[in-house]
């Protein structure tokens, strides 16, 4: 399904007679806007209760003065946030390796639905299942999976080990940052495969033979004819696997090598129970990853297709 | 045409060994902790590279039963706690996911984009979605009621996904046309004309968001507090509590639960959402 921002109107006008005509339908225009507000409504109902009101008090809670009931106003958790050079480098970590994570893995993820689209490929459903059953794993079995290959006991660990001698201690890189960057990318790479599969899907092939069959190379079709046509994919891509990334919890949580936004969240609440600072930690989060994903979609050719 | 052939040769001669080279180091490093998490949770003791002293159900047992350490709750008990939650979701969700899809795939209406953006990408994620139940609902969550509505709406872009590509492949406004000028009131046609033709998707819709509401762990973590542990609070205290071979069975008992639920989808015989989960 994809999503085409820019044909949407203001909504708002004429609510009044909206209203009235959905309570009290007189034509059969009118029945039919109530039955759209009727088939939207349970949804709606939904998103109010468990998504608008919890995040409302969320952001009441972040201006609270005291700390068990939510009342008075203050900017202190926010000016927190802004002044202490600490919670600036927990910010900083979480964007570098938010991008740098997703970078490769759209890197990974394009040479992999390339194949997938344009080879014959042996044994084609099983590879897809592979490549597929990592999205249904949570976090915390993504950082089981890198601890299995490059923990202490490791496998890749005991390889590189056995092969230069070294001690396996030293080689285990599993709750390092590098080990980290590989749990991420274990998660982040199916997401972004998936999403680029649907693209390629798309991608209108007799350009691409016949650009081929005028001379150039495989690379200079694929620059040229194959890229720009993924291109709203790939920007797609990006924004949706970019707020997986900020999103990581669990792997974060056992892997613990770096100081993440949502790690220092979980921290706020753990230690101390301070929830006033959790909640505006919560809300700058996202309210940055709303606007980011508003901007994205109505200034980019980006294409939301899942 | 010589110096074209010259240029050209290092895509043409290697472009296709590096593209293959990067998708078998993809599935080498996607599905090989797999399988040696599901073989090392029947070895006795792994010191080495590999694993060994096979075949023992030591490790199982210990998950299946619970042991006081790490596990100290059998896997049954939380298996079954999580599939309670998890169906409370899908409940839910088949009541607010259908509708929803039904008015995106049928009817043009203002604003009807940004009603599909925001029931198709989830509004917040696990963790800050779990931050504000923590204050605005505290008496539900020791009941898993609170799990239960956060499950359905993190999980609902699921169902509405899969519901839709359903209806796209049905002309939607002949069939309801047809019921209609056949005498059914349109209430009746959405539920025994519409609903019924969409099962497909409304099947593989509930398969996934049911597994996914029962891996949940992001929310589940913050908003849990005492009683049964979900099944992913369980597999998090066994990858950190427990020995590393317990926690290779209690991530296998998972493994198995995604298998089975992959192997159902394939039985639906619904491809886009065995691609999706």
């Amino acid at each position: 399904m994809s999503v085409d921002i820019d044909s949407v109107t203001g909504p708002l006008g004429r609510l009044r007679g909206v209203t009235k005509s959905v309570i009290w339908p007189r034509s059969e225009r009118h029945r039919e806007r109530r039955r759209i507000v009727g088939l939207c409504l349970p949804f709606l109902i939904l998103l109010l209760f468990s998504g608008v009101v919890p995040l409302a008090e969320m952001f009441r809670i972040s201006f609270s003065e005291a700390r068990l009931v939510t009342e008075g106003f203050t900017l202190q958790y926010y000016e927190q946030l802004l002044v202490d050079p600490y919670y600036r480098t927990v910010a900083f970590n979480t964007l570098w390796f938010a991008l740098a994570t997703t970078i490769t893995s759209i890197a990974i993820a394009v040479p992999v639905a390339h194949a997938l689209a344009k080879y014959e490929l042996p044994g084609e459903s099983v590879i897809l299942t592979i490549l597929s059953f990592p999205n249904s794993l949570p976090g915390i079995v993504a950082a089981f999976m890198i601890i299995v290959l490059f923990g202490n006991t490791g496998l890749i660990t005991n390889v590189i080990a056995a092969f230069s001698g070294q001690s396996a201690i030293d080689l285990a890189i599993a709750t390092s940052v590098g080990g980290l960057f590989l749990a991420y990318l274990y998660s982040m790479v199916p997401r972004a495969l998936l999403l680029l599969r649907g693209t390629y899907a798309e991608v209108n092939t007799d350009a691409e033979e016949a650009a081929r069959s005028l001379g150039a190379t495989p690379f200079e079709t694929f620059r040229y004819v194959t890229l720009p046509q993924i291109k709203p994919g790939l920007i797609g891509a990006f924004v949706l696997v970019f707020r997986t990334a900020l999103a990581i919890f669990g792997t974060i949580l056992i892997l613990k090598s770096l100081l993440v936004w949502t790690l220092q969240i979980d921290r706020e609440i753990a230690q101390g129970f301070n929830i006033a600072q959790a909640s505006a930690m919560a809300t700058v989060w996202f309210v940055f990853v709303f606007t980011f994903t508003l901007l994205a979609l109505r200034y980019t050719s980006a294409e939301v297709s899942l | 045409m010589a110096p074209s052939t010259a240029r050209s040769s290092l895509s043409a001669r290697f472009g296709r060994s590096f593209v293959t080279l990067i998708l078998i180091a993809t599935l080498v490093f996607l599905s090989l902790p797999v399988v040696l998490t599901f073989v090392s949770s029947f070895a006795a003791e792994w010191v080495g590279p590999l694993p060994s002293g096979f075949l023992t159900f030591g490790n199982w047992n210990d998950v299946i039963t619970g042991t006081d350490v790490g596990a100290d709750v059998s896997v049954g008990s939380s298996l079954l706690y999580s599939a309670g939650l998890a169906l409370g979701g899908v409940i839910i969700n088949i009541c607010v996911g259908v509708p929803i899809a039904y008015a995106i795939a049928r009817y043009e209406f203002p604003g009807r984009d940004w009603v599909n953006v925001f029931a198709i990408l989830p509004l917040a994620p696990g963790i800050i979605l779990g931050i504000a139940f923590l204050r605005t609902y505290p008496d539900l969550s020791t009941s898993g009621i609170a799990l239960v509505i956060g499950y359905s709406l993190l999980k609902s872009p699921y169902m509405v996904m899969a519901v839709q590509s359903s209806f796209q492949s049905m002309d939607l406004r002949r069939i309801e046309e047809s019921s209609r000028s056949l005498g059914a009131s349109w209430i009746r046609t959405f539920l025994t004309v519409i609903v019924p033709n969409a099962k497909e998707g409304i099947i593989a819709g509930s398969i996934i968001s049911w597994t996914l509401a029962a891996a949940e762990f992001n929310f589940s973590y913050i908003v849990y507090s005492r009683g049964t542990p979900p099944l992913s609070i369980f597999l998090y205290n066994n990858i950190t509590n427990a020995s590393f071979l317990n926690a290779a069975a209690a991530v296998s008992v998972f493994f198995l639960l995604i298998a089975l639920v992959t192997i159902a989808l394939q039985i639906v015989g619904n491809q886009a959402a065995i691609r999706r989960l």
